[in-house]
């Protein structure tokens, strides 16, 4: 069991990815597939986001700006469909999304300004308080 | 002194049914020595369906797909989570989330679900299953890997 513990330490840290859950590259879309800047741009300012900056990071569209609610943020989108992959805010201190599966306390989402969705469960106009 | 009181109880009772209360779900992690844990807390129908999530503890996408139920039944589509997401939770910690539930929820054959993942170790999905009943409420509910226990309360 230690021998294996030991195997697998080893592993993940040539790997440098977290073995079982990382991916190398969060998106995986060929070049010419690839939609163009203006189109993340105006993605980016549909949702009501300012954009700073635009480039390519993990194969993904990263988009530098700030939220509606003037927040720093860093979001990663999918270059074909513009689908996002994942938002990061930037009072979020780590950088590499490599071990943080479940460190990134800071990278929650703000509860109680942002409404839940309307799928019928919450109390329309109501707001999520979470303590933890 | 007694008419105050009547009344007091007739507005309650007839206020109550109208009215959406506060639910406080309380998930306690075991110790289970590893990185914090992925939950997914969603709501299925009386016939199994999918019919909403309720909060999600873990920000990164990527890793959603190991919250493996839930992301059968939504396709991993973040906007089923948008706003009702948090950080992930410690080994040992508590989660503790105050929502205005529907009171449609209870009583009607609705089973809250949380699906659990941990970075390198097994998937748990659908780790607690437990009906949404008002006599239910407040009731622990032992979960199997990594919730230690999940609670209920109005």
């Amino acid at each position: 069991m230690k021998k294996y513990l030991i195997a697998t330490t080893f592993l993940a840290g040539i790997a440098a990815a977290g073995v079982a859950l990382a991916d190398d590259d969060d998106c995986n879309v060929a070049m010419s597939n690839w939609q163009p800047r203006e189109a993340v741009k105006a993605m980016a300012e549909a949702q009501g986001w300012s954009v700073r900056r635009i480039k390519t990071d993990d194969g993904c569209y990263e988009i530098d700006g700030r939220d509606a609610q003037g927040r720093e943020i860093e979001v990663k989108v999918d270059p074909g469909t513009l689908a996002i992959v994942e938002i990061e805010y930037e009072d979020d201190d780590d950088d590499d999304d490599d071990d943080d599966y479940g460190k990134s306390r800071k990278n929650a989402a703000p509860a109680g300004s942002v409404a839940p969705p309307d799928n019928g469960l919450f109390t329309p106009g109501s707001k999520p308080v979470v303590k933890q | 002194m007694k008419t105050l009181l009547a009344m007091l109880a007739l507005t309650t009772a007839l206020s109550a049914p109208a009215l959406a209360a506060p639910v406080t779900l309380t998930t306690n992690l075991s110790n289970y020595g590893g990185d914090g844990a992925y939950l997914a807390l969603y709501v299925t129908d009386a016939k199994g369906a999918y019919k909403g999530s309720l909060w999600m503890a873990g920000g990164k996408a990527k890793y959603y797909k190991h919250l493996s139920d839930w992301h059968r039944a939504t396709g991993g589509n973040t906007a089923e989570i948008s706003g009702i997401t948090g950080a992930s939770v410690g080994a040992g910690r508590q989660l503790k989330i105050t929502l205005d539930l529907s009171d449609a929820l209870f009583d009607a054959g609705y089973e809250l679900h949380i699906d659990a993942a941990v970075e390198d170790f097994r998937d748990s999905p659908s780790e607690v299953v437990v009906p949404l009943t008002r006599a239910g409420a407040n009731k622990p509910v032992a979960g199997r890997h990594y919730i230690r226990d999940f609670t209920y309360g109005m």
